[in-house]
């Protein structure tokens, strides 16, 4: 397999610290991810990995710190303006629109390329429709890349589990990102899920040269796909590196299996 | 300033009247999480109870005493609350556990609908009595210090009396009881209440029974005051701006709100009405909270509320 | 065996996007458009142009405006009468103090003035949701109510608080029958109709769904929350003052303020959760069951010989109204037009079970 080239650093994450109340979800968190890589971030349960990617796509705003996506930087996110930066993320707990169907699940992520003004679209007439026709066959790539064809039409809330991650994936791969942002994509999926997912994810960063950032529970996945791992545990940055690094970080190792092992 | 003060305790009089009806709304949000958009219909339909077995008791019966009448009027009345507590538990509640709160405000829009129907129905649609013997001739107080004193009214003070023992009991019933803080709890998260083994029914009945009795309770002192028609329930939408006022999971917000409503519309319709030809106060207590919408959602004592993602 | 897709593969996505891609479906559409712009101009009556088709049609109108906020959009509101009489009145004022101002014009300018209205009093569904917007839109109910009420020149001065208009021509062709008011508003409710279908179905359709559903992923996605609700609250409002217009214009001909009161709301959120949130079709069928019940009321106690007073009838109708609204809220919150979509489903199996 070639080596693929891995480029400047895209976005960069300075001192980020997010509280709630008085709890501290993130405490002064540091860490960039390059062009073109696969960074997995890792941690245990309730380390701040959610937080972390809420942060990036303006879902939270951290009192401290900044975020620089290419070049620019922002003390905090705007939902909005992320998307349209390119940025696209999928959730832990699939934020999917559950009364809508496959297609237009995935449909929305192009939302931002649809140009067409209400009056337009109201009459369906000329632009609109090309429009509408045109997005269709891109999402129609996406849902053959993903092989979900079989349930295009279907309402998204009746489908299983592991069909419904792969649309929230579509979703944002619809939006065509430069960087896509994965919150526990594999979670809940047996081995040959998981083995699909992994191959769906590899073929996106390979392909389209999409930055993944990756938040995963499941080592084994961590240590074969990433290029490199952040490790977090209770809000705070404690390892950084290659996945080889990672394995033998002594803080890594108490913080999964705990001290006085 | 006679004037004034006269006017100020009218509005704290009429406060005093939708703090009543909000109450049993706060209740019933506090420990069901359900807004319950029935809450007027369900004071008229008490009210209609109490006036017409008021008046058919003492027919029944045989007797005229007043007071032996209001009683058992008001005993019927209570047990006839219970049961439509139960049914409502029964027949919608339980079927609708889970669902999210629009679809429960949109059934409790329903049986407000069939409740409005329903007490029409087997109650008479013309407007009554309801005599518990409050005295309805107004006091004059404060003459020496204003001219010609001040005008107020003696069944508004027994009223204010009554919604303030009634605040109390339920605030100490929230506070300091065990079935109080399950009550809570149940509002919070109805499966998880019922996964620790909470019996969801029971509390439910509970709950929407004591929302009937205190909705009773506003209408027996509300017909009395106004005597008992179709109106009381459109007038008692105005429970609503109160609790977004007040908080709706609070007491004394329900209170405070009701007061500030009830003096708001008043003094703004006379002084600033006249200004925009009158009639503010069908749209003033609206806007108020609106305003307080945007600026303070969760009201003056409510609870946060977290969106959580 | 009859309703098959057999055969009816789709080669191109424009012919896979069309509103009805199977042909049963566009034979039946085709049938029942033929009766309603035929067949019923013929043969019904001027009793049944006035009780049935002219209301069922305008309600229609309105509740896909109020469905497309409410079920859509997931925009809850109270104040649809209020937004009908913006609509009302201000197609009143255009029509009454302009000369030779043409219907439809008046009816559109209903309308727009409607959308700024609705717009306005979105306003709040940017930072409140759910219940709370429930209250809010009540503020918008009320103060309505009062402003029609006491601000003389919409209504033109009137001394009694009610106003009417005259004889009203579409383009010059007078319209005085049932027949030809029943013809425009059919006209009116396709057009509208399939304007509203093309935006549901489109991306800003999609857009209102999503805030619908769940507004932090739409958010994360690229949707301006601000953009779809706002833009919801538009059309809806001004396809609901278009039908407050033709409501006072076309069903009344004289109104006052109170035609457009909470209980007019109130109506035509019934008719949107029993007929089906989230369905154009759904509007349909929830205001000719809200347009029917009344006068099958009626009738039904004449047949068995009972008959009931006309307050007792409308208890009943509460009551019924009442408890129908639990029953779909509790067994199909997607109302008729779930059951609908059910039962052809089941009609494509016929004759199997399954």
């Amino acid at each position: 397999m070639a080596t693929k080239k891995i480029g400047d650093v895209i976005l960069d994450v300075k001192n980020i610290s997010l509280s709630f109340g008085g709890v501290n979800a993130l405490t002064d968190i540091s860490f960039d991810v390059r062009e073109h890589e696969v960074r997995a971030i890792i941690g245990p349960n309730g380390a701040g990995k959610s937080s972390m990617l809420n942060c990036i796509n303006g879902v939270y705003a951290p009192q401290k710190g900044s975020i620089t996506f290419r070049g620019k930087s922002f003390s905090h996110m705007d939902s909005h303006a992320v998307a349209v930066m390119g940025i696209g993320r999928t959730f832990q707990n699939l934020a999917l629109f559950k009364g809508m169907s496959v297609i237009d699940n995935i449909m929305t992520g192009r939302n931002l390329r649809i140009k067409s003004n209400l009056l337009l679209q109201a009459l369906r007439i000329g632009p609109a429709q090309r429009e509408e026709e045109q997005h269709r066959e891109f999402v129609e790539h996406i849902i053959d890349f993903l092989e979900i064809q079989a349930y295009r039409k279907t309402p998204v809330g009746q489908l299983p589990y592991g069909l419904q991650k792969r649309v929230d994936l579509g979703r944002a791969l619809a939006m065509e990102p430069q960087v896509l942002l994965l919150d526990e994509p594999m979670a809940g999926m047996n081995v040959e899920e998981k083995q699909d997912m992994c191959r769906f994810v590899l073929d996106v960063n390979e392909e389209f040269g999409t930055t993944v950032v990756l938040i995963e529970h499941d080592m084994g996945v961590v240590m074969d796909i990433s290029d490199r791992v952040v490790v977090l545990d209770y809000g705070k940055k404690i390892g950084d590196g290659t996945p080889d690094e990672v394995r033998h970080n002594e803080d890594v190792i108490s913080a999964y299996l705990g001290t006085g092992h | 300033m006679g004037f004034f003060l006269e006017t100020m305790f009218g509005g704290l009089m009429a406060g005093m009247l939708y703090s009543l009806v909000a109450l049993g709304f706060v209740l019933i949000f506090k420990a069901s999480g359900v807004f319950n958009f029935a809450q007027g219909a369900m004071v008229l339909f008490a009210a209609l109870s109490m006036a017409r077995f008021s008046e058919w008791i003492p027919q029944w019966l045989g007797f005229d005493n007043l007071v032996l009448t209001n009683i058992l009027a008001f005993a019927v009345s209570v047990a006839l609350m219970v049961m439509v507590a139960w049914l409502i538990e029964r027949l919608a509640l339980r079927k609708l556990v889970n669902q999210d709160g629009i679809t429960l405000l949109m059934a409790t829009l329903g049986i407000s609908y069939f409740m409005d129907g329903a007490g029409q129905l087997l109650f008479g649609s013309a407007t009554y009595k309801i005599d518990v013997g409050m005295p309805k001739e107004p006091m004059i107080v404060l003459e020496n210090l204003f001219e010609g004193g001040l005008l107020l009214s003696k069944e508004d003070l027994y009223a204010a009396a009554a919604a303030a023992a009634l605040v109390t009991l339920l605030s100490l019933f929230f506070q300091k009881t065990k079935t109080g803080r399950a009550l809570r709890a149940v509002a919070d998260d109805h499966q998880a209440a019922q996964s620790i083994g909470i019996a969801l029914s029971r509390i439910w009945i509970i709950v929407w029974s004591m929302g009937g009795i205190v909705a009773l309770v506003a209408g027996v002192i509300w017909g009395s005051k106004l005597g008992v028609q179709f109106s009381i329930s459109l007038v008692a939408l105005k429970a609503f701006p109160v609790v977004i006022l007040g908080g709706l999971t609070s007491v004394p917000g329900a209170v405070l709100g009701g007061l500030i409503i009830g003096v708001g519309e008043k003094l703004s319709e006379i002084y600033i009405g006249p200004m925009i030809g009158g009639g503010i106060e069908n749209w003033f207590a609206y806007v108020l909270a609106l305003a307080f919408l945007l600026v303070r959602p969760q009201g003056l004592f409510g609870d946060k509320i977290i969106d959580r993602v | 065996m009859f309703y098959r897709e057999n055969g009816q593969f789709k080669s191109t996505y424009r012919a896979d996007l069309q509103i009805f891609p199977i042909l049963q479906d566009r034979i039946a559409i085709g049938m029942l458009l033929l009766v309603a712009m035929v067949a019923v101009p013929l043969l019904a009556s001027d009793y049944m142009f006035r009780a049935v088709f002219i209301p069922f049609l305008i309600l229609s109108l309105a509740a896909i405006g109020l469905n497309i906020l409410v079920g859509y959009c997931g925009q809850i509101s109270l104040g649809t009468g209020a937004f009908m009489a913006v609509g009302a009145y201000a197609a009143f004022n255009l029509q009454t103090r302009f000369d030779g101002m043409p219907l439809i014009v008046s009816l559109i300018g209903g309308g727009l003035c409607a959308t700024v209205a609705g717009v306005i009093f979105g306003l709040p569904s940017l930072r409140i949701r759910g219940l709370y917007l429930a209250v809010a839109t009540l503020a918008a109910q009320f103060f309505i109510d009062w402003f029609t009420n006491r601000v003389k020149w919409v209504t033109n001065d009137s001394s009694s608080g009610s106003v009417s208009v005259g004889d009203l021509n579409f383009f010059g062709l007078a319209l005085n029958t049932s027949v030809e008011k029943y013809l425009l508003c059919l006209m009116i409710v396709l057009v509208v109709g399939i304007l509203a279908k093309n935006l549901v179905r489109g991306a800003i359709g999609r857009e209102w769904m999503a805030i619908r559903d769940m507004d932090v992923a739409a958010a994360v996605i690229g949707i301006r929350p601000v953009y779809a609700k706002l833009s919801a609250f538009a059309v809806s409002s001004f396809i609901v003052g278009v039908a407050g217009a033709l409501w006072a214009f076309v069903h009344l001909g004289a109104w006052e303020p109170a035609a457009f009161g909470i209980d007019k709301s109130f109506q035509l959120l019934f008719m949107v959760i029993i007929g089906g949130l989230g369905s154009i079709v759904g509007s349909f069928f929830g205001a000719a069951f809200i347009v029917l019940l009344p006068l099958f009321l009626n009738q039904v106690p004449h047949w068995l010989g009972l008959p009931l007073s006309t307050a007792t009838a409308s208890q009943l109708e509460h009551m019924i109204f009442g408890a129908l609204i639990v029953f779909f809220l509790i067994v199909e919150p997607h109302g008729l037009a779930r059951l609908w979509l059910t039962a052809r489903q089941k009609l494509r199996l016929w004759p199997f079970p399954h």
